[in-house]
């Protein structure tokens, strides 16, 4: 341990999804880069459920992957099940999930970033960072002292103060059977960075060979699966099930017996939990008309011996845990390896960072993962992707790197995390992307991929694919546009499918617009080439239908987009003296005071900041603008 | 003299729909036109166009002069709503003016003051009013949307759990039910304009015909001037008169009938556009001489038309048989101005009138400010887009989107609505999560 070298361009600290996407990242783009970790065998371990994606999060996964991240990637080749989620729903709104391997991931994560060039890995606990003019200049690790850097990104997941609880019984840890971190909570408060709390659970896992399957219902994936990443190749992965059960009023009458004995319930919890995420002791108390909730049983990898218990997330003390257990159908006889724990740890509320995730107080050191008050792999490993890049950039002296609410979820989830600073732990939603129908799962590579490029991610012959994509698209709908049909030739087709003819000669596009035709009803329409094309590029058609058919709301989204780009492009500098403006109201006085966005859209995004304000900071903008020009 | 401004990329394209001229709108050049809606004419006006960026905004920009009568705004700004206008929030001409650069210094600093002040009444005055009835009424109408909103966000980021979602056409009931409550919102405020304003009742007629005695009958003096001479009233003199609760705005007017004279020409043009922005039109006729058929309106102007057959202490039986086969389809009322008799039993019978329809509207909250109707029309728009695509079984992000607009409408009442309310309202309502 101590051969390593002394100084680095770049320290990743923690290696969870954050820190392995931050990483390789940093690493790719050329800059000497540190990742310090606990424990080597747990880089990119999952805490929780072993799986990745699902709806908002499958759409963070492919952006990863647009970008170059690993993510991606590294499901499709380890993953045991694959499901396309929301496939009733409009294309918009598709997300694939994935059950995970939780042992080959996380291997496959270990062999990529051992083999990376340029990133050296030091298995150690950081335990302070060391600034001066507010700027990062070294980190503290407990057994290597001090390590300089030109910028450090900190990736600490749930392990800083980590405390965990399982009835009244706590004891610290960054999760069960890992130590917890101390240090960088205090050395971060020391320097001006504000900490709060937070809070989250995970279910109890049981032995297979105590589980009655007979008694249950299996759930397996889709039997042509898609991909995550668009770049994989030959994708054909095995399809394991997972299994169904409920709960019913005998296992929640057992549960209410343990109340009193529940952290949650006696007080001795402090941090804020996720609601999206509540454990089964919540979820009776809070919807007590209900009998019976759902649970999933899943493996955690190929021929795992060990399940998850999904939907039995728990702090009840471990007699309630099993007692619960047996009182469900096929788990008569479960047998708990590791009991459903809560976990309390520090985080970093986000209003303190800027959009590339470094911190607005200590320049070179930025933020990401679980520390932001987000929760989720997909969360996690995102944010750490956007944090590395950003690190990469600036030991370059290149300009930052951001995404807008309009070019991603990650845009939305970075803008969420500074505009409105949750103090529950956040996670993606679909809901929150403004501009859904633009944000596709589908097209995550045309609209990301030129970064990832640009940064060399990703390689110019993916990035050509993608392009190519972008381009047939455009090309398909333009000769839709431009091809008409004449009342003659359309009215026999229209008939058959029960539709009002035409009484002139009316354009593929037009006819495409009516709810009840399809693309495919106009195939024998197309020309053969046409027909090839889409043959080859998987989804192709079905990019160019939704295009077509939500045009005018894609339109009146683009336009929205327009407005508000301005606003996007007008900066706040950082001096401002929110609290001596008495042009705007207190509230939002304070709010711009403690949140200091970084443009002129963001305070307008910031609860509490009305329209009227923002033209009084405009107005303020200008004055100092003058000012400053005839200085 | 009033003006209305319309700034942004469509302006031009809302004034040629509401704007007919024989020229063509071009830069800096007055055009003298007419204004019509769906009922067709409202006033002349002229419109001056200013292409971007030579404009007050910085944006495309159109002038439209016309006469400073209150109604008339009302029906162009109403006009203009429909072809997708809005009613510019406080401050916001000079606050894009001000993004586009149009703006000095010295200007800017007033301009603050002005946006300032003006806001902080517009908030403080519509905080007052969101304490009462109408404050209610409108976020009962919100969190119903909120409802419906969550709904769908539901379908889409949560289908992995056992939630009991709740069939489409529920959902569309449940829609079809808000926008019932929001356009009957929408109607009130014909009648919330008239408890503010008071019932507005030109008295129209033929020369002659006594609607100068009338209207100093109603105000039992003798306000404007009366003479056996036709064409005595050249201008319109408006006076208000309280009876119990309520206000009646009586307008006395030119006599109707094609003139050659230059004056009272213009004053009968005023006198037609008054008819448009009239509560209940008071259209008197003599009823001592003969009379051909019934006078020509259009059916708009008909419906809130009272006929009040004028001079019965000359009239003979006759007479007045014929006129009951003329009007007796439609409103009307006997009355001698000059004896005051019948008279009251007009007021009476326009205060009824009134009362009828404030009782349609049962507990309804009857709105009265512009803002919030164009607000409601706005929500509406969307509410029935959102309806018709759960109908066509869109796609629920497209449902979402119509949604999500119509909030937007209340929002301008309200203020923003985060996306964290409809978190809220899932997380409340719905066992989320595993
Ligand atoms: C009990 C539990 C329940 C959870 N439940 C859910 C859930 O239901 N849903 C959900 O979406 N997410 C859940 N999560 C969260 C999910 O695991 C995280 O969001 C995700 O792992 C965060 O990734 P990360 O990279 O930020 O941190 P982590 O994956 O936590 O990784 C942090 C890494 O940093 C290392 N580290 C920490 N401090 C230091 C230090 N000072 N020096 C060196 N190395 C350090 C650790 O060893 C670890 O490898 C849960 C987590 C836990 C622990
Ligand atoms: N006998 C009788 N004469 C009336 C009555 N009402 C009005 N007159 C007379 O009719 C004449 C015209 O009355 P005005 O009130 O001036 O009529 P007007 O409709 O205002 O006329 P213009 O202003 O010229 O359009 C006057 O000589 C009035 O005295 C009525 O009820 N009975
Ligand atoms: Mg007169």
């Amino acid at each position: 341990m101590f051969h390593v070298k002394l100084d680095f361009e770049n320290i990743v600290i923690g290696g969870g999804h954050a820190g392995v996407e931050a990483a390789l990242a940093s690493a790719r783009m050329g800059i000497s880069t540190l990742l310090i970790t606990m424990e080597k065998s747990a880089i990119a371990r999952m805490s929780c459920n072993p799986a990745i994606g699902g709806l908002a999060k499958g759409h963070l996964v492919a952006e990863i992957d647009a970008l170059g991240g690993e993510m991606a990637k590294v499901t499709d080749k380890t993953g045991i099940q694959f499901r396309m989620l929301n496939r009733s729903k409009g294309r918009a709104v598709w997300s694939p999930r994935a059950q995970a391997d939780k042992l080959q991931y996380s291997l496959e994560m270990i062999s990529l970033v051992v083999a990376q060039k340029n990133l050296e890995i030091l298995e150690d606990t950081a335990i302070g960072i060391i600034t001066e003019h507010n700027q990062i200049v070294a980190v503290q690790t407990k057994k290597c002292g001090f390590i300089t850097c030109k910028t450090a990104i900190i990736t600490a997941g749930t392990f800083l103060n980590g405390l965990i609880h399982i009835g009244v019984k706590q004891k610290r840890g960054g999760r069960l059977g890992e130590k917890s971190a101390l240090g960088i909570t205090e050395s971060l408060n020391a320097v001006g960075i504000k900490s709060g709390r937070l809070k989250t659970g995970t279910p109890p896992r049981i032995h297979r060979d105590s589980i009655n399957f007979d008694q249950l219902t299996p759930q397996y994936g889709d039997k042509n699966p898609k991909p995550f990443s668009f770049q994989t190749k030959n994708f054909n992965p095995i399809n394991i099930p997972c299994y169904i059960t409920y709960t019913n009023p005998g296992t929640h009458a057992i549960l209410f017996s343990g109340l009193d004995r529940s952290p949650l319930y006696t007080g001795r919890i402090k941090g804020v939990g996720p609601r999206y995420c509540p454990s089964i002791e919540d979820k009776i108390v809070r919807f007590r008309e209900r009998t019976s909730h759902q649970i999933f049983l899943e493996p955690e990898w190929e021929d795992s011996y060990q399940y998850y218990v999904n939907g039995f997330s728990t702090s009840l003390p471990v007699d309630i845990q099993e007692k619960g257990l047996h009182s469900i159908r096929g788990l008569e006889n479960a047998e708990i390896i590791k009991p459903g724990y809560a976990i309390e740890y520090d985080f970093f509320p986000s209003y303190q960072l800027k959009r590339t995730l470094e911190t607005k107080v200590i320049g070179g050191l930025y933020l990401a993962g679980q520390v932001n008050g987000t929760s989720g792999y997909e969360e996690a490993a995102a944010l750490g992707l956007v944090a590395g890049i950003n690190a990469a950039l600036k030991n370059r002296d290149e300009q930052p790197f951001f995404l807008t609410r309009s070019e991603a979820y990650i845009g939305v989830l970075i803008d969420d995390l500074i505009t409105k600073s949750p103090t529950e732990p956040y996670r993606m939603f679909t809901s929150s992307a403004e501009y859904r129908l633009l944000l596709r799962f589908d097209n995550a590579d045309q609209r990301l991929s030129h970064y990832g490029h640009r940064f060399g991610l990703i390689q110019h012959n993916q990035f050509l694919l993608s392009q190519c994509r972008k381009h047939l698209i455009e090309k398909s709908i333009r000769y839709l546009h431009q091809t008409s049909l004449s009342p003659s030739v359309i009215n026999p087709r229209l008939a058959d499918k029960l539709e009002n003819p035409v009484k002139s000669g009316i354009s593929l596009f037009k006819l495409l617009c009516r709810p009840n035709i399809h693309l495919a009803d106009l195939y024998p329409l197309l020309p053969e080439s046409f027909l090839r094309t889409f043959s080859k590029l998987d989804g192709l058609a079905e990019q160019v239908e939704l295009d077509v058919k939500y045009h005018g709301y894609i339109q009146r989204q683009i336009n929205l987009i327009k407005t508000q780009s301005r606003q996007e492009q007008i900066r706040l500098p950082d001096n401002i003296e929110y609290l001596k403006i008495n042009s705007i109201t207190k509230e939002a006085r304070e709010k711009l005071n403690l949140m200091r966005p970084e443009t002129i859209a963001q305070a307008g995004r910031i609860p509490g900041v009305s329209p009227a304000d923002i033209t009084a900071l405009l107005i303020l903008l200008k004055k100092q603008g003058v000012s400053r020009e005839t200085e | 003299m009033a003006v209305i401004r319309l700034s942004g990329p469509d302006a031009r394209s809302i004034t040629k729909k509401i704007f007919r001229s024989r020229q063509p709108l071009s830069h800096r050049k007055a055009v003298i036109g007419e204004l019509i809606d769906r009922n067709g004419f409202i006033d002349t006006a002229i419109s001056t166009f200013f292409a971007a960026p030579d404009s007050y905004t910085g944006e495309d920009l159109v002038e439209i002069s016309l006469h400073g009568n209150p109604y008339l705004c009302d029906l162009v700004i109403d006009a203009c709503n429909e072809f997708g206008a809005h009613l510019a929030g406080p401050g916001e001409f000079t606050q894009r003016a001000f993004l586009n650069g149009k703006m000095d210094l010295s200007q800017a600093e007033g301009v603050a003051d002005l946006i300032y002040s003006s806001s902080r009444a517009a908030q403080k005055i519509s905080a007052n009013l969101l304490k009462g009835s109408f404050g209610r009424e409108i976020k009962r109408l919100k969190s119903q949307l909120v409802e419906a909103l969550s709904i769908i966000e539901l379908e889409m980021d949560f289908m992995d759990e056992e939630i009991d979602h709740t069939p489409l056409e529920k959902l569309q009931n449940k829609i079809a039910a808000i926008i019932k409550k929001t356009d009957g919102l929408i109607k009130s405020y014909e009648v919330g304009k008239i408890l503010r304003e008071g019932i507005f009742c030109p008295i129209i007629g033929p020369p002659n015909s006594g609607k100068s005695s009338l209207f100093n009958a109603f105000l039992q003096e003798e306000r404007v001037i009366v003479s056996p001479r036709p064409g005595t009233t050249r201008d319109y003199i408006e006076e208000v008169v309280r009876i119990g609760n309520y206000q009646i705005r009586f307008m006395d007017t030119a006599g109707l009938r094609k003139s050659t004279d230059e004056i009272e020409s213009r004053g009968i043009q005023k006198t037609r556009v008054l008819m448009l922005s009239a509560n209940t039109i008071l259209y008197v006729i003599d009823s001592s001489k003969p009379l051909k058929g019934l006078p020509d309106l259009p059916s708009h102007l008909l419906k809130k038309t009272l006929f009040i057959l004028n001079k019965s202490d000359l009239t003979d039986s006759k007479n007045l048989r014929r006129l009951n086969e003329i009007f007796g389809k439609y409103p009307h009322l006997s009355c001698s101005a000059l004896k005051n008799e019948g008279v009251h039993r007009i007021a009476k019978t326009i205060i009824e009138q009134l009362e009828a329809k404030i009782h349609n509207f049962g507990d309804t909250h009857i709105i009265s400010r512009q803002r919030h109707k164009n607000a409601l029309i706005s929500t509406k728009k969307f509410l029935k887009l959102a309806w018709r695509n759960l109908h066509n079984k869109s796609a629920p992000e497209i449902i979402a989107i119509d949604l999500r607009e119509a909030l937007g409408g209340l929002d301008i009442i309200l203020g923003k609505t985060e996306n964290e309310d409809i978190l809220n309202h899932i997380f409340s309502h719905f066992c989320i999560g595993k």
